[in-house]
């Protein structure tokens, strides 16, 4: 199996021109493999979730009264820009994957107009996310850290004191953040270079705007990010149905969490909310990250 | 086919007869190089540049030498270095360092061979081949000429992009003169200089060379009409149908050769300088040559590489070239950018001519073709006064060289389509505008040297223009010029044409022997054209003798043969029966004496006919048998044994060899010859264009020549009619095809290149001749390769725009969809400068 | 490493008797097995060290494959007959004269003695760049050459172009489709048979593929049906050289007509893009109408609408139209086709 395949250029020299596509199932069933691990691991493993400190459940409970009933998590743009970018990614995927494993179809402007679309979605995301939303928020930090290494030496069964409950977003959330976005930047930058690589109504098709090399490397990076991804949304799903997630999932639909699960699953010194600012809907002060 | 008759009261010359060869060659039984075999024979490969211009770094053939079967790798390093040569007057002609060679270690071309491997078979070879990793330095380069040319565009070779013509050092007392290599020179020209190529107009900065006749200005200033005309010509690929395959082994310190050549005799001291050893260590042997065109006069300096691995192995060595690499290292005649401004008269005469050449050199040796292309202007327009200038720039495509017709057919097809323009525009007769500029007994050509211009020795192309405008009915089909039947339309054109045809000075050398025959040695290539053979009718023309009791040697060195001119540039017929001639008179006089001396008188008493010597009047005489056991029993000049002086060193080995075996006669041509040899062709077409396909097919072709006395019709119609169709190649469709962005062909096979098939050529072909004797040579027979292929070309080109006017064409080959595009758009759509589309 | 074009690399070669035993060969060996029809396309690619299977499966033994055969509709011909029985055929000649035709246009004598339908049907394209070994869209890579702004594209696509801008090269495929041909094809799962304009796919399908034949299918036979025996054929192939030449473009049509109305017809142009393309709207908007040159305009307009011609073949469009025209009113001047 070829991780790259190479081909001789008009010169004679080796350069890579893409991946080779039997990573696709490479990806595909090492998602699979962590989401039977995972689902294996809580089933029969993870200790109960209620295992954050007493300190902060205390302030939690301190707290209670000032929670809204429902708690704004996302803003209606964030959702939408989740909605469009998820429809696009699975655009991109099935009409990148499908004709690799033989269902052959003229995939080729689907893709990349699902890429335009995902590419502008990103666009509006960090602008929105720099100016108007909590931008930090998503970045894991350095309690995530600690709590981190905490949870880990607990699941070994070595003594360490409780892990915090997490703030807005768990630490998966942002580390699934984080490897999205530098797969999404990957596939994005390398994608907008290769459209002008082939027909389309914005420009006069140039395919030596680079040399072959450098070329043949934004392929394989395409393609490493593209598979990337298959596994990536595989985990994502699962993760959404997971049954102890699902209250994320809706409020990537709704938009609000339940008092009640803000306070189980959030310390709210590390996310504050105002009934205030809730029943006004999402708003700056809020700083509702997507 | 007409076949003349002959006016002249020759019964040999001027006569059709089967050539000695010829069964072999349509029975297969002919042994080209690529067929014979010798025991514990080796097969080479070679490994080609992929890249356009690249420095090899390094060369690792470890894996490839440890396979079983593979018996040696060749690298340039064991390359002999390049050698000075010497002419048959003494001139040294200095070694280009810089010229081509069989291998490279900075390849300047795809497809340049940098190394050879010897193994038991192909198969092995080419296997090892994959097998060694050449690691290359990517060069800068360019594969159009005047992108080379542009400000801050790129060079073809680190240290230039044009070449440069240095006058020769001057020559020291008791050193004979030399010929200096060219000079590589960096020339760009300016932004505004190419201001005039966005008009589809070839730029014209600061040429390298120039000349000129007349005050060109005035000329232009005086003229009816002035136009200023912008034609490219195509590179093209020699294509000869045999490859340049190539066997060698050595035995007993000499090398024997098979390869392809054009000249038998030239090829023995190229292969000794190329392989830095003694002509007299070269046995070479080519009976059969699928054609040269003018890349194999002397055979290819690449069969150094079977050479030089046989010796390497002790084994012989084939190298079998395939069609792909013939396509790079075949060579090809380079693409002229020309543009013209010409002035006329009413009446149609040149009184001006300003010409301007760029050629596409490739990245090798300079080729003549640009200055080539303007002397053959000179001569065969006349114009009153000319200017011609000239680049010669390097580009990173295969090594260029003479192509039937260097430079001839490139200037032909570069003017003629403008003097069919000034018909048009004067409203004169095409065949008249031709015949008031066409040329004229001594007429005068070139540049100025010591304040004179050279002259030719003759020329009847007048007479050819009048004969062959009768035999093609000219006054009747030309009043089908733009006929309409559907959506085809006709058009016929008419266009003149030459080329050099003839040399002097060389050996001519038989024997004959006590059984009455005569054994005739011939060094003269047997390239395809019939001249090995047709010179020598003369010697049984004027010896008397049958032609059936002569015997020919031919194609192989070890069979004594003598100093002969190159098969190249058309000289053949014309030097080689002067050499005939003058052997033949050597044998006269020789058969006199002994004659003499046995049945008493004077020589001169005694005449040759019908096989005898024999007192004028009738009386004493006897057979040439005879003669020839008395020339063996006299000795000295009679059998050989002492020779003349001025024969060639060549001669003498030959000579000396077959002395004793009965009478010899060798001499040298010292005939006078007042002028250059040209002969000249007019070409008439009739093409039928689809204005709705762009297609078109040529109904008729005729070609008449003056090639003064006709030697062998057949042989003679062959020549001019494919030659011709060599030509007319030129405009249906050969061309190179460069992607610019690579600097690589991606037209490498026939069916890319597109040389004219069979279904391709005139519906009907004929030719004539008009057959009058050259004054300045003893038989009155000139060459005829080359001056056909202008004509050819420009005839079509000519018949084109008669039936489509003149605003679709701005280079060759004119393709169907160039005339459908210009057809749509009503002007000419195609990039007329950028080279090779 | 270095390149060489030269000396066939060595193979396995097969020579199975039976189509049953040539299918074997192609499962055992899939994506390794090379299936060798007349060798023309095939021998190039091995000779230039381009395409190198470890098998070669030869169908020249297969009788089977040969000949041409009565059906209740019409004939079928074996994929392994050659061009030039084809040509010769007497039957073909009467009935179906616009494939002995296209099949006389195509290569030269010596190749189509050689070569056959099958093969000239699913002939690989010829595109100058793809065939000299540069890693194309169409050899596995990720770049046109052809389509560059430097590109060299005077026989490329006008239309249907997808990142790749080949065309296919073949004469006798849309003579076929103008027949209404089917493709008999046998397959890992059995025999399975498509119309002829179904057998060509563009590069959007799949950009390294001519047809619709994957390793281990096999097409065995072409069937002509009865539908357009005697109708009125045209077939033109325009060319750079009068033999032994590619089509720049080809046009086939076959037309049934009552008096001067056309009543159906089929229309096929090939050259202009990657498969053959039936031009199925012109023959709509042309049926019914008389044949004279208004209908031949139209038909003309219709037939190049879409086409995006490169920087070398713009000349496609009006040879297209031209050639189109010419198919429904014949050509003027000569008699009536």
């Amino acid at each position: 199996m070829n991780l790259i395949e190479w081909a001789q250029s008009p010169w004679g020299q080796q350069v890579p021109v893409h991946i080779g596509w039997s990573l696709l199932w490479v990806s595909a069933i090492g998602g699979l493999l962590f989401l039977i691990g995972h689902a294996i691991y809580v089933a029969y493993w993870a200790k109960p979730a209620h295992a954050h400190s007493n300190a902060s459940a205390a302030a939690a409970s301190g707290v209670a009264a000032q929670v809204p009933e429902r708690v704004a998590r996302h803003s209606l743009g964030a959702r939408l820009f989740h909605l469009i970018m998820a429809i696009s990614m699975f655009a991109l995927l099935l009409t990148a994957f499908l004709p690799k494993v033989g269902v052959r179809f003229p995939w080729v402007t689907y893709h990349w107009i699902a890429g335009i679309v995902l590419t502008i979605s990103i666009v509006y995301h960090i602008i929105h996310a720099i100016f108007w939303l909590d931008f930090w928020s998503i970045w894991p930090d350095e309690e995530d850290r600690e709590d981190a290494v905490r949870r880990f030496r607990r699941a070994l069964g070595q003594s360490a004191p409780a892990p915090r409950k997490f703030a807005k977003y768990p630490l998966e959330n942002k580390l699934y953040h984080t490897i999205v976005m530098l797969a999404g930047l990957a596939v994005v930058v390398t994608g907008v270079f290769m459209m002008k690589r082939v027909q389309t109504p914005f420009f006069i098709r140039n395919p030596y705007l680079f040399g072959d090399m450098t070329w043949g490397w934004m392929y394989v990076l395409h393609g490493l990010a593209g598979i990337g991804f298959v596994g990536l949304v595989t985990v994502h799903v699962y993760f959404a149905i997971r049954p102890e997630k699902l209250f994320i999932t809706k409020s990537m639909i709704f938009g609000w969490i339940t008092r009640e699960q803000y306070l189980e699953h959030h310390d709210p010194q590390r996310w504050p909310v105002s009934e205030e600012a809730s029943e006004a809907g999402p708003s700056k002060s809020t700083k509702v990250p997507a | 086919m007409t076949t003349k008759p002959t006016t002249a009261n020759y019964k040999l010359i001027g006569k059709n007869y089967t050539t000695p060869e010829i069964v072999a060659k349509v029975t297969g039984k002919a042994k080209y190089a690529e067929d014979f075999r010798a025991d514990g024979m080796l097969f080479c490969k070679l490994a080609l540049s992929p890249m356009p211009h690249a420095r090899v770094r390094s060369i690792d053939m470890r894996a490839a030498l440890a396979m079983p079967g593979v018996k040696a790798i060749l690298t340039m390093d064991e390359l002999p270095a390049p050698a000075d040569s010497i002419t048959d007057n003494g001139t040294v002609i200095l070694a280009n360092p810089k010229g081509f060679r069989a291998l490279t270690m900075e390849p300047l071309f795809q497809g340049q061979p940098i190394l050879a491997v010897a193994a038991v078979d192909e198969l092995t070879a080419a296997d090892a081949i994959e097998k060694i990793k050449i690691d290359l330095e990517p060069l800068p380069f360019v594969v159009d000429p005047l992108a080379s040319l542009r400000p801050g565009g790129p060079n073809a070779r680190l240290d230039g992009n044009v070449w440069v013509r240095v006058p020769p050092p001057p020559s020291q007392a008791g050193r004979p003169a030399a010929v200096t290599p060219p000079e590589l020179q960096t020339l760009k020209w300016t932004r505004e200089d190419f201001e005039d190529a966005k008009q589809g107009r070839l730029p014209m900065g600061k040429p390298t060379e120039q000349w000129s006749v007349g005050d060109v200005d005035a000329g232009l200033k005086n003229a009816a009409l002035v136009l200023d005309e912008t034609f490219v010509t195509p590179n093209t690929s020699h294509q000869c149908m045999e490859t340049r395959t190539a066997m060698a082994y050595w035995q007993n310190g000499k090398v024997f050769v098979h390869t392809g050549t054009q000249s038998t005799s030239q090829t023995v001291p190229a292969i000794a300088r190329w392989l830095g050893i003694d002509p007299s260590n070269v046995v070479f042997i080519s009976e059969y040559t699928g054609g040269g065109f003018g890349s194999k006069i002397t055979g290819d300096i690449t069969l150094v590489i079977p050479a030089l691995l046989s010796k390497k192995t002790g084994a012989p060595v084939m190298m079998r070239i395939s069609r792909e690499e013939e396509h790079y290292i075949g060579r090809g005649r380079p693409s002229l950018l020309g543009r013209m401004k010409v002035g006329f008269s009413k009446e149609g005469r040149i009184t001006a001519l300003d010409m301007y050449v760029v050629c596409d050199n490739g990245p090798y040796d300079m080729v003549g073709d640009s200055f080539s292309a303007g002397r053959i202007v000179s001569v065969l327009y006349q114009p009153q006064a000319m200017r011609w200038r000239s680049v010669t720039v390097l580009t990173n495509t295969p090594p260029r060289t003479s192509q039937s017709s260097p430079g001839g057919m490139q200037g032909i097809a570069i003017m003629e389509p403008v003097l069919a323009k000034a018909a048009r525009k004067l409203g004169l007769d095409q065949v008249a505008v031709r015949r008031i500029n066409a040329p004229e007994g001594k007429a005068p050509f070139g540049p100025l040297v010591a304040g004179k211009q050279a002259y030719a020795t003759s020329a009847f192309i007048k007479e050819a223009l009048d004969r062959g405008a009768e035999q093609f009915k000219w006054n009747e089909r030309k009043l089908l010029t733009g006929k309409r039947n559907g959506s085809k339309v006709r058009g016929v054109g008419v266009a003149i044409s030459t080329y050099s045809g003839g040399t002097t000075g060389f050996d001519g050398l038989f024997v004959i022997k006590p059984d009455g025959k005569i054994y005739i040695q011939s060094g003269v290539g047997n390239l395809g054209t019939e001249s090995w053979t047709d010179v020598h009718r003369v010697v049984a023309e004027l010896l008397g003798v049958p032609w059936e009791k002569c015997e020919i040697a031919w194609g192989n060195t070890a069979k004594n043969l003598p100093w002969t001119c190159p098969s190249g540039g058309s000289q053949t017929t014309h030097a080689m029966t002067r050499a005939a001639h003058a052997v033949t008179m050597d044998a006269r006089k020789k058969l006199q004496e002994i004659a003499a001396k046995d049945l008493g008188g004077k020589p001169e008493d005694y005449e040759v006919a019908n096989e005898r010597v024999f007192r004028k009047g009738g009386g004493a005489g006897m057979t040439l048998a005879r003669a020839a056991q008395r020339a063996v029993q006299l000795g000295g000049v009679y059998d050989g044994h002492e020779l003349p002086k001025d024969i060639n060193k060549f001669t003498v080995v030959s000579a000396t060899a077959l002395s004793g075996q009965g009478l010899l006669a060798v001499a040298r041509d010292t005939y006078p010859h007042d002028g250059n040899t040209f002969s000249f062709v007019a070409s008439f077409a009739e093409v039928e264009v689809d204005v709705e396909t762009g297609q078109y097919h040529i109904l008729d072709y005729l070609a008449y020549a003056d090639v003064g006395t006709v030697l062998h019709p057949k042989a003679l119609g062959g020549q001019i009619l494919g030659r011709s169709i060599l030509g007319i190649g030129h405009t249906l469709g050969q061309k190179w095809v460069y992607d610019q962005h690579y600097g690589l062909p991606v037209a490498k096979r026939f069916y890319h290149t597109k040389p004219p098939t069979i279904l391709d050529i005139p519906d009907k072909m004929a030719w004539g001749a008009v057959e009058i004797p050259d004054p300045e040579t003893p038989i009155g027979a000139r060459g005829v390769g080359e001056p056909p292929v202008g004509g050819g070309c420009a005839a079509i080109l000519n018949a084109l725009s008669d039936a489509l006017g003149d605003e679709i064409f701005r280079r060759a080959p004119v393709t169907s969809d160039v005339i459908l595009a210009a057809l749509e758009a009503g002007r000419p759509v195609q990039d007329p400068l950028r080279s090779n589309i | 490493m270095a390149v060489i074009h030269d000396v066939i690399p060595a193979f396995e070669l097969f020579q199975p008797m039976t189509v049953d035993d040539a299918l074997v060969l192609q499962s055992r060996y899939g994506a390794k097995a090379w299936v060798l029809a007349g060798g023309l396309d095939s021998f190039d690619w091995f000779k230039d060290r381009i395409k190198r299977p470890e098998v070669v499966i030869d169908l020249s033994q297969i009788k089977e494959l040969r000949g041409v055969r009565t059906v209740s509709d019409g004939i079928e011909i074996g994929a392994m007959t050659t061009l030039t029985e084809v040509v010769r055929h007497p039957m073909i000649r009467e009935k179906y004269g616009i494939l002995p035709k296209a099949a006389e246009l195509a290569a030269s004598p010596q190749i189509r003695n050689q070569g056959t339908l099958g093969g000239n049907v699913s002939q690989d394209a010829r595109c100058w760049y793809y065939r000299g070994g540069w890693p194309c869209y169409r050899a596995g890579g990720n770049i046109c050459y052809a389509d560059t702004p430097s590109g060299l594209n005077r026989e490329h696509a006008i239309l249907d172009a997808d990142r790749c801008v080949a065309v296919n090269p073949s004469d006798t495929a849309p003579a076929l489709i103008a027949l209404d041909a089917k493709m008999v094809v046998r397959t890992p799962r059995g025999e399975k048979v498509v119309n002829a304009e179904d057998y060509f796919i563009g590069p959007g399908i799949d950009i390294t593929r001519m047809t619709i034949l994957q390793p281990g299918d096999l097409l065995t036979a072409i069937r002509i049906p009865s539908t357009w025996a005697g109708a009125k054929f045209y077939f033109e192939k325009v060319r750079d050289r009068n033999v032994w030449d590619f089509a720049l473009v080809n046009v086939a049509s076959a037309m049934v007509a009552s008096g001067n109305t056309i009543e159906r017809i089929r229309l096929v142009v090939n050259g202009v893009a990657a498969h053959p393309v039936r031009l199925t709207a012109v023959e709509a908007a042309v049926a019914g109408k008389p044949r004279n040159e208004e209908t031949a305009e139209l038909a003309a307009e219709l037939a190049v609408r879409g086409a995006k011609p490169l920087q070398h073949n713009g000349y496609k469009v009006p040879l297209m139209r031209n050639l189109v025209k010419r198919a429904i009113r014949g050509v003027v001047g000569e008699e009536a086709a």
